[in-house]
């Protein structure tokens, strides 16, 4: 059977994803290339909730085989997997979830990779480290995929414990999903609103000329203007500003009611608070507006900066307004009352987003482009937008380990027992704990009940040589979050539980997919998640 | 390294981590935590029961868990649209039972365990059957089915039983887990007023004054269905009855001049579709089974006892202690203040209790108690109460009454005092 618009097999497979991030996403998703260092529990996990989405491939780099432990945690090896490649095995079991993903596995370490075939590692989309990957080679990683722009994710995952460190250059997202993108222009309206007021709310006041059903039909955003405008009149053409005189104004609101039922009327005095903001630029819009990036354009200047630099031209011709998103929300009106202003907000927008493709147009010429390059649906998807979109400028792993370590952030929380910053300072102990042995025959803190004590001991310098290279001063009680923290990692026997691990996949894999799709807004730069006290913080580092 | 005899049906090395974790007590464990064998041993040998739309997520991570006893129970079959999330199913699964396939799959992948899939609804099995199990965990997706599990492991609690609910669910990026133990702390029901109230559309703008394109799916579905396919159900999974409803949808959008209406739209107006992503489920259900195993060895403190994720901005966790509500008609002993306008008709009562969550019931009926208001069944009574709903409040009760709403999907009694309002 055969309907126009009835979904594809895809669509049906893929329906309740499509609902979030849309067929844009999807397609963002369905190019990408993810790679995998180390088939860890988390690791695979995070690679689970990346195939099933319909990742369009994943490599996944791991010299390890198969041990009894591993089957433990790991739900994509099982019995037959024992002594083989791990890589190879994790590779062929998360393939079987989505015959439309293509996996590959490398049986080598990334130290490897890295130090003999670098160039491997720039056809990427994404890369996620988990496991034990010590310093030196972190910060090579980083080293060579952050000038590239490539995300490089760093999941540590070790007992209770997680944490996921984004490095990410530079990331604008302009469909950032918010609630709502209603401007009603309220405080500003355009004459062809402001001429339906006039004709629509004449006679608002007229119980002879008007009839009980059409004014308990008045759509409440004509209501509100026609009040406005009153309003004005008898306040030095000022709009009402502060609490009270919102409140006042909400009397007006109600005083012309005709009955106590008309709920037009409600809807509009409940629209007083939300929708009486004088107009302004929002700060991440601004910033954008600001960036050295959108004031001088080049030839070699994204889709982003060029569309944000025409947006930014048009606002200021245009006493400093955004282009109109251009919707409406529901309201009690007649079915033919509701459509003519839905498309008085629809004309508004197309208008304003004509002029924008204008602007990018000659933008374009005027770098010696091609004016034709961008689509008018990118311009239209900013327009839509240019109130909610974010640039996320993020910091490089040798910026946080080396070049500008933010000392304070960490020492601020010092003092807090129950801050989450004492897992950052025991998992970076457990990182150089792990660095300081050679790559053969690694062992992780805790592994044996025999060496928790020295092992423990060892942490916790590793942690007092941290704070004494980042010059923060601690005392013996302000470390006792990070001692705690030290013996929950030890305890753990650097040993993933499998519960911990699903949870890191879920939201590396969310953060992955926020980064692929430019949609939604990921965490910038590090999460941390105990999982005794259930609890997560972000910490910029 | 620990040697452990219980565990291990496999290599003594399977579960060395896990071990790890119950032979050594951490900084923050309880202090009355034994480590060593007896948390493993409670933990093969604890009951636990999963259910739910993470259910996928919730049998693999209680397996991989330790827990060896599993059942689970599903009604529901398997859909291509579930494939996109629910790991253990595959194009070739699509028709079966969900409950049995997953069982399947989990017991060859995880050597040891043993999972028994019921193929029904939670409300098919009695108290006898759920007095069984030590831990409940559920990720359900509707809030009747949440209702009626809470309800049942309140009604269950005595001196030998008090069996811990630990729920989960998801909506896109977001979702929540939390701890109930049933009397002790706050139930499903004491937070039935978090829940957003249903916005429903008024009749009168889906038959005559529609503006939006859910409104013309609902007049096709709500309207036009009943009128032009008599008592023929609506079945949400078949498309032909959903085409029929696309295209009346679509020729009552195109006679108001309303843009918008899609197959895809239809679908989710019809169905009630929540969004809902693999990642997600992965979180909330790791969340919850992070919970049962450390409620079944003690070896950490659990969550107390709410936990909020929402990561479609930054990560964001909001991780609190919900109150157990004196007058939760569940697990507190009060009734709930309720104010009616004396001058409705009961009929408009009902209508009234649709709109807020933890009223919001298939079949109630209404009772003081000096008389029976309204009752949905026998037939008799149904028809001997009926004229009740043409009256006024004010004919049928006063001020101070005690009105009692029951209905057949909750085994519970909402009851209320009632005052009038001026």
């Amino acid at each position: 059977m055969s309907v126009p618009g009835a979904p594809t097999a895809k669509e049906k497979k893929y329906d309740r994803q499509l609902r979030l991030w849309g067929a844009g996403g999807q397609e963002a998703l369905e190019t990408a290339h993810i790679l995998l260092i180390n088939a860890t529990a988390a690791g695979s996990e995070t690679l689970k909730n990346l195939v099933l989405p319909g990742v369009g491939q994943f490599t996944i780099v791991d010299q390890a085989v198969v041990t009894d432990e591993d089957l433990g945690t790991n739900f994509f090896l099982d019995d037959s997997s024992i002594g083989l490649s791990r890589a190879q095995k994790a590779c062929e079991l998360l393939c079987e979830l989505n015959p439309e993903v293509q996996g590959h596995f490398i049986k080598d370490t990334i130290e490897n990779i890295v130090k003999s075939s670098p160039e491997k590692l720039k056809d990427f989309t994404t890369v996620i480290a988990t496991g034990d990957v010590c310093t030196d080679t972190l910060l090579s990683l980083d080293a060579i995929l952050y000038p590239l722009g490539i995300p490089i994710f760093v999941v540590k995952c070790v007992g209770f414990t997680m944490s996921c460190r984004l490095a990410l250059a530079e990331h604008p997202i302009v469909e950032t999903h918010p609630a709502s993108t209603v401007d009603l222009r309220l405080f500003n309206p355009f004459p062809e609103l402001s001429a339906l007021v006039d004709e629509k709310t004449a006679f608002i006041n007229d119980q002879e000329k008007m009839t009980t059903h059409e004014h308990g039909h008045l759509p409440y955003v004509l209501i509100l203007l026609q009040t406005l405008n009153e309003w004005k009149s008898t306040h030095d053409n000022q709009p009402p500003s502060n609490y009270s005189q919102k409140n006042e104004f909400k009397s007006l609101l109600r005083s012309k009611m005709w009955n106590a039922d008309e709920e037009n009327f409600e809807e509009a005095i409940a629209a007083v608070l939300p929708h009486f903001n004088p107009p302004s630029i929002p700060s991440e819009t601004r910033a954008i507006f600001q960036d050295e990036k959108c004031t001088s354009l080049t030839k070699e200047s994204t889709q982003f900066w060029v569309i944000a630099r025409a947006i930014k031209e048009f606002s200021e011709k245009n006493d400093g307004l955004l282009p109109l998103p251009g919707a409406l929300p529901d309201m009690k009106a007649e079915s033919k009352d509701y459509i003519r202003l839905q498309n008085i907000y629809k004309s508004k927008a197309r208008a304003d987003l004509a002029a924008v493709v204008g602007i990018v147009r000659d933008l374009l010429k005027g770098l010696g482009r091609d004016g034709g390059e961008i689509a008018e649906s990118e311009v239209e998807t900013f327009c839509k937008h240019a109130g909610y979109a974010k640039l996320i400028r993020g910091r490089s792993l040798n910026e946080e380990y080396e070049k500008s370590p933010k000392a304070q952030v960490i020492s601020n929380e010092l003092s807090d027992p129950t801050s989450l910053i004492h897992y950052y300072l025991g998992l970076r102990a457990y990182e150089a704990f792990i660095s300081e042995q050679s790559n053969a025959q690694r062992t992780a803190p805790g592994a044996e009940d025999s060496t928790v004590d020295a092992d423990t001991e060892k942490l916790k310098k590793h942690v007092t040589e941290l704070l004494d290279k980042l010059s923060i001063t601690y005392s013996s009680e302000l470390l006792e979050g990070t001692e705690k923290a030290i013996g929950e990692i030890v305890r753990a026997g650097g040993g993933e539980l499998h519960n911990i691990s699903s949870l890191t996949g879920g939201v590396v894999a969310q953060e992955v997919i926020k980064v692929i799709t430019k949609q939604y807004i990921p965490m910038n730069n590090t999460v941390l998640f105990d999982g005794i006290s259930s609890r997560t913080t972000v910490y910029q580092l | 390294m620990a040697t452990t005899t219980v565990l291990t049906t496999e290599s003594p090395d399977r579960w060395k981590y896990l071990n790890n974790i119950l032979t050594r007590r951490g900084p923050y464990s309880d202090e009355t935590f034994e480590p060593g064998d007896e948390p493993k041993a409670f933990l093969a040998d604890l009951k636990i029961f999963g259910a739910g739309g993470l259910g996928c997520e919730i049998l693999k991570n209680l397996a991989l868990s330790g827990f060896k006893d599993i059942h689970v129970i599903d009604m529901d079959t398997i859909d291509i649209s579930n494939l996109n999330r629910q790991f253990l199913f595959r194009e070739a699964d699509v028709g079966k039972s969900k409950a049995e396939v997953a069982a399947a799959f989990v017991m060859k992948r995880v050597r040891g365990v043993k999972i028994t899939p019921f193929n029904c609804a939670i409300q098919d099995k009695d108290d006898e059957y759920y007095k069984q199990f030590k831990i409940v965990v559920c990720g359900l997706d509707s809030v009747e089915a949440r209702r009626w599990i809470n309800a049942t492991l309140v009604n269950l609690v005595g001196e030998e039983t008090l069996i811990p609910l630990i729920d989960g669910g998801t909506e896109g990026f977001k979702g929540q887990a939390r701890v109930i133990l049933p009397t002790i702390s706050c139930c499903y029901e004491c937070t039935l007023d978090m829940l957003t109230p249903r916005a429903a559309v008024p009749l009168c703008t889906l038959a005559s004054i529609p503006r939006q394109p859910a409104h013309c799916i609902e007049w096709a579905s709500v309207i036009q269905w009943p009128k032009e396919k008599g008592d023929l159900k609506i079945d949400m999974d078949d498309p032909e009855h959903v085409t029929w409803l696309y295209t009346k949808a679509l020729g009552r959008a195109k006679e108001f001049n309303i843009p918008g209406v899609t197959y895809a739209m239809t679908q989710g107006v019809i169905k009630n579709i929540i969004p809902a992503i693999a990642s997600t489920n992965a979180i909330v259900a790791a969340s919850c089974c992070s919970e049962a195993l450390k409620i079944a060895t003690t070896a950490s403190p659990y969550l107390d006892n709410y936990m909020m994720y929402t990561g479609d901005e930054s990560v964001y966790t909001y991780t609190f202690q919900h109150e157990k509500k004196d007058d939760c008609p569940v697990c507190g002993n009060l009734p709930q203040a309720l104010t009616v306008d004396p001058e409705s008709t009961l009929e408009e009562l009902m209508e009234k209790l649709q709109e807020r969550p933890e009223t919001t019931l298939k079949k109630p009926s209404l009772r003081t108690s000096a008389k029976s208001l309204y009752l949905q069944a026998p037939k008799q009574l149904e028809e001997q109460t009926r004229p009740n709903l043409e009256k006024q409040l004010k004919e049928l009760m006063e001020e101070g009454d005690e009105l009692s709403i029951s209905d057949p999907g909750m085994p519970f009694n909402l009851r209320f005092i009632i005052s009038f309002s001026s």
